[in-house]
């Protein structure tokens, strides 16, 4: 895929940017499918092993990841994502 | 009474919404406005529109239906959504935006068609989305007409419409197989939204989905509130689910020691002692001993296995109850779960088909990209990408979508894990979980008006769904179809007369295709996300970021993403004889249609020889060198 000159930078950015949000997803997966895999799988019966209110592994597995997932995408949009000019020549007409 | 009285303001409400955005579009061009508001969608338009339309019937009905059969293994199954604003709204917005403008494109296969200048890809997306957008239309009245059913139970005026609808649809194929609760809700709720849909367009559909998104959220944080205080705490109720095990299917006879001279129906939910036990059942559907008979016929119903549960049901039910049952058939188990305590506070939770249980892990991998990158491929959230003024209001849309979510999600599947301890026995209808919860916290808070707008909260999920995709079908046949390929020259009075003909007969065929839908809701949402997502994910991904891509390949994307989904769930079918997908090799269809889609269109694409030069810099190239050509 090669990517001849005169693309313009707004594409560009918008590439650079998919990219990374491509990242986050694939580090939040990770996260969460690994960690869950190996501590939420239930063998054992009886008393439930429970951390404010849920199991525990729900906590690591799921709202950790998430607060940093969002915290992640606050940054993302509001410090990495650029501003573009999206009008045209029919808007501007 | 009084739930139907706030309810009935909510109503109101959408219609007042609706009245005033067709004056608001009186004076713009009317395809543009009616279709996509004349591209000047504002920050808390944009994100709650999103937000609105994306938690549809599914996230309120469907998605605690499932937190409810299968326990907290549902906060892994809807982890995805963590980064689901992020993907869904940043990966494909900008550059749809602005290659939707560069094109003039009102449409999504508008937008596809412009940028290939090649009719037969507009053609195909146009069919592609008129397909599986029925069944996700299908599913959301479904929902809608469930969650009046539930409302409206009790009302005397209801009651006997509805014995009234009964008697006039009996005789009539297809429609009189159906309950007479669920027609009459489901004709009374397509009409509503049909109506302002049509009447208002597309800002009406944005105007209500935002004060249906204050609804939602309000809905939801108070029903926590209530369930946590009802339910003794949150770790109470993880503890005493953690004692649960599930519910067991079985077939009984009701009987009763006394002769009637008279017909006695007993109704659907109705809690019965078994005969010389301390055990009771649940019936899934009404029964009706006749007179001068002392037992009914068979009849389903759900046998509680959980002490604690069946205690509390016990100690409920009437002492001087004429009712006993006898179980006369097999009791049908869990196939993954049953007798293991511990099973709803863990992975991969109970299935009632599935001896692997709920959630494996390739399977939540799946759901993990399926929530997030189908969320990007739906048509219904690309249109209102090319509808954002301007990528400031992108960039704030993205951080209040993803605080919105967390602060639903998340909480759904803590208010609907407490609702297995609060309301035992709603496997015999898991998809009215939901307004039976909302109407079971008011009453006991003693503010049965609130129920109103705790209903209204799912109702509003499934309107603001409704109306959207009611929008893009009709778009999808006026825009691309009749304006693209019969009557190019159609006056603009011409147009919108089909337009708002077009909305109505859409919407009137969903409502004949849903009288007898599947049972669980989320698989018909599920299986419409997979196959539009399937469709348009990597075509639209690699029209927006690879400048090589040609007409061909995107065809063939769309045609393999689409076909991947349609044939494993026609292989699921064939192996279960249930509405349902194969996993092959553990994996979600959408993940094997994302694969197979991608290679098509790569290979597709370098087997044809490339775009123009002019269009490479149109859609690609620098602004100046845009403004040159």
């Amino acid at each position: 895929m090669q990517e001849p000159e005169e693309l313009g930078e707004s594409f560009r950015q918008s590439k650079r940017e998919f990219w990374v949000m491509v990242g986050i997803w694939a580090f939040f997966a990770i996260w969460t499918v690994s960690y869950n895999g190996f501590f939420a799988d239930g063998g054992s019966e009886g008393e439930p092993d429970i951390l404010f209110g849920m199991p525990s592994w729900v906590i690591m597995g799921v709202a950790v990841p998430w607060v940093l997932a969002v915290s992640a995408t606050i940054w993302f949009a509001m410090c990495f994502m650029k501003d573009t000019d999206l009008r045209d020549e029919e808007d501007s007409e | 009474m009084t739930s139907l009285i706030s309810f009935g303001i909510y109503m109101v409400a959408v219609f007042a919404l609706a009245i005033f955005a067709n004056r608001a579009g009186k004076s713009k061009s009317f395809v543009s406005e009616y279709f996509l508001g004349s591209k000047s969608i504002g920050l808390w338009a944009f994100a709650f529109t999103y937000a609105a339309t994306s938690a549809s019937g599914g996230s309120f009905m469907g998605f605690p239906s499932l937190i409810y059969t299968h326990g907290w293994v549902l906060a892994w199954w809807i982890a995805g959504y963590m980064v689901v604003p992020i993907i869904a709204l940043g990966l494909l917005a900008k550059r749809i935006n602005q290659v939707g403008r560069i094109a003039g494109a009102i449409t999504i296969p508008e937008l596809l068609r412009r940028r290939f200048e090649n009719r037969n890809v507009g053609n195909l997306a146009t069919l592609l989305v008129v397909f599986f957008m029925f069944f996700y239309l299908m599913a959301q009245f479904k929902a809608g007409a469930q969650i009046m059913a539930t409302l409206m139970e009790g009302v005397p005026v209801y009651e006997s419409a509805v014995a009234g609808v009964e008697r006039v649809t009996a005789g009539i194929p297809w429609v009189g197989a159906a309950e007479g609760d669920y027609l009459l809700c489901l004709l009374v709720f397509a009409v509503s939204v049909i109506a302002y849909t049509t009447f208002g367009g597309f800002r009406a559909v944005v105007w209500t989905d935002v004060m249906q998104g204050v609804v939602m959220g309000l809905g939801v944080v108070i029903m926590l509130v209530l369930t946590l205080a009802q339910v003794g705490g949150l770790g109470n109720a993880t503890k005493r689910l953690g004692e649960m095990t599930p519910p067991q299917f079985v077939t009984v006879i009701v009987s009763t020691g006394e002769v009637s001279q008279e017909d006695r129906r007993i109704p659907r939910g109705e809690w019965i002692q078994l005969e010389g036990e301390s055990k009771v059942i649940r019936l899934k559907s009404s029964v009706i001993i006749t007179a001068g008979e002392t037992e009914s016929e068979k009849v389903e119903a759900l046998k509680l296995t959980t002490p604690d549960e069946i205690n509390r049901v016990l100690a409920g039910i009437d002492a001087t109850s004429p009712w006993t049952a006898t179980i006369t058939g097999p009791e049908e188990l869990y196939a993954y779960g049953d007798g293991k305590k511990g099973v709803y506070m863990t992975a991969p939770g109970p299935s009632q088909k599935d001896s692997g249980g709920f959630l494996g892990v390739m399977l939540a991998l799946s759901f993990f990209a399926f929530w997030t990158f189908s969320g990007a491929g739906q048509p219904s959230y690309m249109v209102r990408q090319m509808a954002f003024r301007d990528t400031i209001t992108l960039r704030r849309s993205i951080v209040m979508v993803a605080v919105y979510f967390t602060l639903i999600y998340f909480p759904l599947v803590i208010i609907f894990t407490c609702a297995r301890v609060l309301l035992p026995g709603m496997e015999i209808h898991p998809d009215r979980v939901m307004p039976e919860m909302a109407a079971l916290l008011t009453s006991n808070a003693g503010m049965p008006w609130l129920a109103g707008l705790l209903i209204a909260a799912p109702f509003a999920a499934v309107m603001s769904s409704v109306d959207s995709f009611l929008l893009l079908v009709s778009s999808g046949i006026v825009r691309d179809v009749y304006q693209e390929s019969i009557n190019p020259k159609a006056s603009e009075k011409q147009v919108k007369k089909l337009s708002y003909l077009v909305t109505v007969v859409v919407g009137v065929l969903g409502l004949l295709a849903v009288m007898h839908p599947p049972q669980f809701l989320q698989h018909l949402i599920v299986f419409a996300s997979a196959g539009l997502g399937a469709c348009f994910l990597m075509p639209m991904i690699f029209a927006l970021y690879w400048p090589r891509t040609t007409s061909r390949g995107v065809i063939a994307g769309m045609l393999t993403g689409g076909a991947t989904v349609l044939v494993l769930y026609l292989v699921g079918f064939l192996i279960t004889r249930e509405f349902g997908e194969y996993l092959l090799l553990g994996l979600h269809p959408f993940v094997w249609a994302v694969l197979f889609s991608s290679l098509a269109i790569y290979f597709g694409s370098l087997s044809q020889k490339p775009v123009s030069g002019a269009i490479r810099l149109r859609y690609f190239g620098k602004p100046v060198e845009r403004t040159k050509r």
